[in-house]
């Protein structure tokens, strides 16, 4: 997308001071739109490449005292927002032109737009403010998603940006993206984070809608063009939980990628975001799954991160190891 | 065992005081369990004393009858030395009881006797025996109208009073007006140079050198004398628990014991007249020399000064010489940490509020830091300070670390551990702007470099001044208030106690700056501001100044003025002016919510266009009743709100504190010194609160006003949401150099934020960061267990808590129930 003023993405959040996204402090710009659709996702908002409103019926004050909402909403006569005892309870997605008018007027935050159109220069302001702290703490900029690379073009001039005012840059990717397209960014890239969530493309496919063979190619593409790489593997009950996969795993980074891995973080699933996506009209993909007891959890996971280890993989539960770059 | 513990020795996060045994030493544990065993209480005997020495003297000069009263008492209070303890010294015979002292406030007192027992307190709970409620009834009836609170108050008119708590709140003079001063730090160095027998020899020449001929001298020769006397009962104190010493020794059956108990007996027959020798004869005079301070009057916030800089070279000396070893000064400075947990005063139940649960409240001591060259001046008894703090984890004494550019790393990595363990102690001075803020309003070079802080964050030059530093809070939201309402209050109506002399007769509480119906432009309210806030300063400039000479003519203190430059030097007493810098520091409270008032009106009445100042005033006036789109706007992001690092409401915060500091700074103060202004709550917010009716940044009524340099909290909801790096930018933009008395930031983080060596260092790395922004003062709450779960049940008030979730951090009110109870169970072992 081009404006008067460059490039602009859809941005559906920035948040600063994030601190488990690559080393040091760091802001994160969450890009909006992805091609997975990963069962236990926790940012369903994430998923749609344009911007989205969001209702959240218990922070509404009432259609009686307040009802500004109905009066912006171009649409309104077909009945576009649900009400339901006094209160703003829905958005019926087939007629919403995602005006976005309803949540501008909403003083409540009841209705919540998710995606921004920003400019690279929009976006920078709010990196470079705390450039001092990146300085301070090793830190930098981290673009996630979404999917980083469904706006390609946009973060590519972002990354620019950035390279050109000496921040540190790390890419949050799935990395199922066509290859040219990473070789023309990693330039401007300084640490990759990607997952490698099945090492089976069968399964694969079945928990996120693609198969891996792309993904696990441009793994080893990053690899060769000597970026600095963190892999995670999001351990998720009933899907990549066995010990089989993860020795697969630790066999596919030892033998294919010459364990040239900076770091390998297994993280803990955990049922997140069910609000989100109630918020925004769709179903919890994993509705039925009884989450097993903490404890017993991360027990296994420092399991799993042990077996990793045996292979001589830099394997560590969780994000708050130093990462070594 | 080392005590002396690596420097990056990691206490676990969160995990604040819930541990047993938390010292290496087992009699430090064992003294922290027998601390446990007792409540808080109130003891006559030093009002009884000072009692029957005033009626004795009545007709002496007032200086020499306050001298002969605290005589009195430290030659007859009873004294008692604790099993187990290595450093003896007390304010009354039982641990954490309050002595009374009727010479500045009795009223209040007789008052809570008869009708609100302090027993029945819903918090800072005393219990009193029989015998000293009947004491205390019976001398009470000697002290009405001769108080320093009788005095204070007759001398005020109403226009005066009617901004105090007596009238609408506008200001609050409480702790000075009904207690001692205190804030201050005594001349430890001078004392350990010279001793007692050498302040004598001093004092001695002083008053021999007097001209008896002049009148100015005569008064000096009254001080002189009156300084002799407490020297004398001073030195006759302290050699009293030389003898208790020797009495227990030779009836005690453990030998260990029986030789502790003699080494105490030594210390002290040494320390009463001379200079101390070793680390532990210095730590014995430095508590007891305290405590006289504290029963001369019950100012609180008596400093303990840098405790690294002042007992380094004893410490040297005795580890060269091997007449000690590391963990037993260790085990010295833990059992001294347990000494300053028992002192208690007893305050009104008003005060209470102010200072809810801090028993003697400001028992601040420094560590680390530059020297008066300018070079770093951390040493190994900065780093054993916080050891011991993490050995002891009470809330004694209030620890400060300040910290420069050239902090060496290790002592951030040691400090930052102990700030995880959370605490809240110790908290961070940044040297790198107290130093010029302490220049600014007059101190040498060298002074500033020496600082201290005093109490909660207050600057001053250790052992030369008199800073009145908690002089009074000056509620700022209140200001802004009146200057939009035409100098009423919001809601003015029958129902107000002064409504017969003020509304009902056409007139108003302030000055008439116009009203936010009329305003035509945005200037217009930041001059109606302006002007109230020069209405309101100049009232509280008179009602500081009328405290400080009700002060100076009841209560001067000769002892204090020993250990005060220059008072000897000039033969004035400290009340009066002897020291060497005098200030006043009334602190301004509400910063955030004038920032986020004006930015409000700013915006949606001179900008958007979208309500009109008629309507907002409406709003407020009917308490948001009926307004609620309105109240939930100004409540949310839509809103230009302070501390977002947004530089629309930052500015505006910047306006409020600097007005505020325009109209108070440098204006002369009665001790011949000046005005210098804060800009922190302490937890008066909550009461400057109670005071006012609805406001304009999404207060209801009698909510809190937004506490020290924070934004804002309603009930609606937090007004930032940007996270602690946003803050740091925020707060950084004020001008602090200018708020010469000192500011407090408050962060709060949840224990999995700061996990890990990566929660660690990227701690350090946001206050690095903030500090060389010019920030001042940070402190921290590493958020427990018990907070989330009340962050559960009231998650607007906790808005912008930062959690740890999963991959990234998120705020803990938008995650859902049950990821709230995952985060909730999962403090332990959280490594994600
Ligand atoms: S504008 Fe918001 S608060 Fe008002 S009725 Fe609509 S959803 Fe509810
Ligand atoms: S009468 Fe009105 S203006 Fe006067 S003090 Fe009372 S409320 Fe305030």
């Amino acid at each position: 997308m081009k404006s008067d003023f460059g490039i602009e993405g859809i941005v559906f959040n920035i948040q600063r001071y994030t601190i488990h996204d690559g080393p040091g402090i760091r802001t994160e710009v969450f890009l909006k739109g992805c091609p997975l659709r990963c069962k236990w996702c926790s940012n369903p908002e994430s998923m749609k490449t344009g911007p989205e409103v969001g209702v959240y019926a218990d922070r509404c004050i009432g259609v009686d005292k307040c009802g500004y909402c109905l009066s912006a909403c171009p649409q309104s006569q077909d009945r576009v927002i649900f009400t339901a005892d006094n209160k703003v309870t829905g958005i019926d997605r087939e007629k919403c032109t995602n005006c976005n008018k309803c949540a501008e007027s909403c003083p409540a935050n009841a209705l919540m737009t998710w995606g921004n159109k920003m400019t690279v220069t929009e976006v920078m302001k709010v990196i470079l403010a705390d450039r001092e702290f990146y300085r301070k703490s090793g830190g930098g900029v981290t673009l996630s998603g979404g999917e980083v690379f469904l706006q390609w073009e946009f973060a590519f001039e972002l990354l620019k940006e950035c390279k050109e005012n000496y921040l540190h840059t790390c890419v949050e990717s799935a990395l199922h993206v066509r290859t040219d397209i990473l070789e023309k960014i990693y330039p401007y890239v300084d640490l990759v984070l990607t997952d490698i969530k099945h090492m089976n493309s069968t399964k694969h496919m079945e928990f996120t809608g693609v198969g891996n063979e792309l993904i696990l190619q441009n793994i080893k593409k990053t690899v060769e063009m000597n970026k600095p790489l963190v892999i995670r593997i999001p351990v998720v009950p009933e899907h990549n939980n066995c010990e089989e996969n993860i020795r697969t795993t630790a066999e596919f980074i030892v033998n294919e990628l010459h364990n040239r891995v900076n770091q390998v973080q297994l993280l803990p699933y955990r049922q997140l975001g069910t609000e989100k996506y109630s918020s925004l009209g769709i179903e919890y993909p994993m509705d039925d799954f009884k989450p097993v007891k903490r404890i017993v959890w991360e027990q296994n996971i420092i399991h799993l991160v042990k077996v990793m280890k045996s292979y001589g993989v830099p394997a560590v539960a969780g994000t708050t190891s130093k990462i070594n770059l | 065992m080392s005590a002396v513990e690596p420097y990056d020795k990691d206490w676990g996060v969160g995990v604040s005081g819930m541990v047993d045994n938390p010292s290496p030493f087992p009699r430090i544990n064992n003294m922290l369990k027998w601390l446990d065993g007792f409540t808080a209480g109130v003891d006559h005997e030093r009002a009884c004393l000072v009692t029957e020495v005033y009626q004795k003297f009545s007709g002496k000069p007032q200086i020499v009858k306050c001298a002969e009263a605290l005589s009195h008492v430290l030659r007859n209070i009873t004294l008692q030395i604790q099993p187990n303890e290595l450093i003896v010294g007390g304010l009354a015979a039982q641990p954490k009881s309050a002595p009374v002292f009727p010479e500045f406030s009795i009223t209040w007192m007789l008052d809570e006797i008869k009708n609100n027992p302090w027993k029945n307190r819903t918090h800072d709970v005393h219990i009193m025996s029989e015998e000293t409620e009947k004491n205390i009834l019976e001398l009470g009836e000697y002290w009405v109208g001769k108080t320093v609170e009788d005095l204070i108050k007759s001398t005020s008119t109403d226009e005066e009073a009617k901004g105090t708590s007596a009238g609408k709140g506008v200001f609050f003079l409480d702790l000075y007006t009904t207690g001692g001063i205190g804030h201050v730090c005594a001349n430890y160095e001078k004392l350990f140079k010279l001793g007692f027998g050498g302040l004598k020899k001093k004092v001695e020449e002083k008053l021999a050198s007097v001209d008896r001929s002049l009148p100015e001298d005569i008064k000096k020769r009254n001080f002189y004398q009156a300084q002799l006397i407490v020297l004398d009962a001073s030195i006759k104190y302290i050699k009293r628990y030389a003898l208790l010493a020797q009495e227990m020794a030779a009836k005690e059956q453990d030998k260990v014991r029986k030789n502790e108990l003699l080494q105490i007996a030594d210390n002290c027959a040494w320390v009463s007249e001379n200079p101390p020798r070793t680390f532990w004869e210095a730590i014995q005079l430095y508590n007891i020399a305290t405590n006289i301070i504290l029963l001369e009057s019950n100012g609180h916030s008596i400093t303990y000064g840098r405790f690294d800089q002042l007992f380094y070279p004893f410490y040297k000396n005795d580890i060269d010489n091997k007449t000690t070893t590391r963990e037993f000064v260790q085990e010295l400075i833990e059992n001294f940490f347990i000494k300053i947990h028992q002192l208690n005063k007893i305050r009104d139940v008003g005060n209470t509020i102010i200072a809810t649960g801090v028993r003697m409240g400001g028992t601040a001591l420094d560590v680390g830091g530059v020297d008066k060259y300018g070079r770093d001046a951390t040493n190994d008894l900065s780093y054993m300070v916080l050891d011991a703090h993490a050995h002891t984890r009470i809330p004694n004494p209030w620890m400060a670390a300040r910290v420069h550019a050239n902090t060496p790393p290790e002592f951030k990595i040691k400090l930052f551990n102990v700030i995880r363990i959370g605490t809240g102690e110790p908290k961070i001075l940044n040297d790198e702007v107290y130093i010029p803020a302490a220049m600014n309003y007059g101190r040498s070079l060298e002074d500033a470099r020496d600082y201290v802080g005093v109490g909660c964050v207050e600057p001053d030059a250790a052992g030369k001044e008199y800073g009145w530093h908690d002089a009074a809070y000056f509620n700022m939201a209140k200001v802004l208030e009146l200057a939009i309402n035409d100098g009423r209050c919001v809601g003015c109506a029958a129902n107000c106690p002064r409504w017969e002399i003020c509304g009902s007769v056409g007139k108003r509480l302030g000055a008439q700056t116009g009203s936010l119906a009329d305003f035509k432009s945005f200037d217009e309210v930041l001059d109606a501001y302006d002007k109230q806030m020069e209405y309101w300063c100049d009232r509280l400039v008179s009602c500081i100044n009328i405290m400080d000479i009700s002060h100076q003519q009841l209560k001067p203190l000769p002892y204090l003025s020993l250990l005060i430059d220059d008072c000897i030097e000039k033969g004035v007493d400290v009340s009066a002016g002897g020291a060497k810098y005098n200030f006043s520091g009334p602190q301004g409270v509400g910063t955030g919510s004038v920032a986020d008032g004006l930015a409000t009106i700013k915006q949606l009445v001179f900008e958007d266009k979208k309500v009109t100042g008629a309507e907002l005033l409406k709003a407020v006036n009917d308490n948001w009743e009926g307004h609620e789109p309105l109240y939930a706007l100004v409540n949310s992001d839509k809103i230009h709100h302070y501390g977002n690092d947004d530089n629309y409401a930052d500015e505006l915060a910047s306006f409020a504190l600097s007005t505020y500091c325009k109209h108070v700074e440098k204006r002369p103060n009665a001790r011949g010194g000046m005005f210098m202004p804060g800009v922190y709550s302490v937890s008066i917010n909550v009461l400057c609160g109670l005071f006012q009716n609805a406001s304009i940044e999404g207060r209801k009524s009698y909510e809190p006003i937004s506490d020290c340099l924070g934004p804002v909290h309603t009930y609606a909801g937090s007004h930032d949401i940007s996270g602690p790096t946003a803050i740091a930018n925020s707060v950084s933009k004020l001008d602090l150099v200018r708020v010469g008395n000192g500011t407090i930031l408050n962060w709060k983080f949840t224990p999995t934020c700061l996990t890990g060596e990566t929660g660690r260092d990227n701690l350090i790395s946001v206050i690095d960061g903030f500090f060389e922004k010019k920030g001042m003062q940070s402190q921290f709450n590493v958020v427990s267990r018990k907070t989330l779960l009340a962050a559960q049940a009231n998650p607007e008030k906790y808005k912008g808590l930062l959690v740890r979730v999963a991959g990234y951090s998120a705020y803990f009110v938008e995650l859902s129930k049950e990821l709230q109870d995952d985060l909730i169970g999962r403090t332990e072992l959280s490594f994600d």
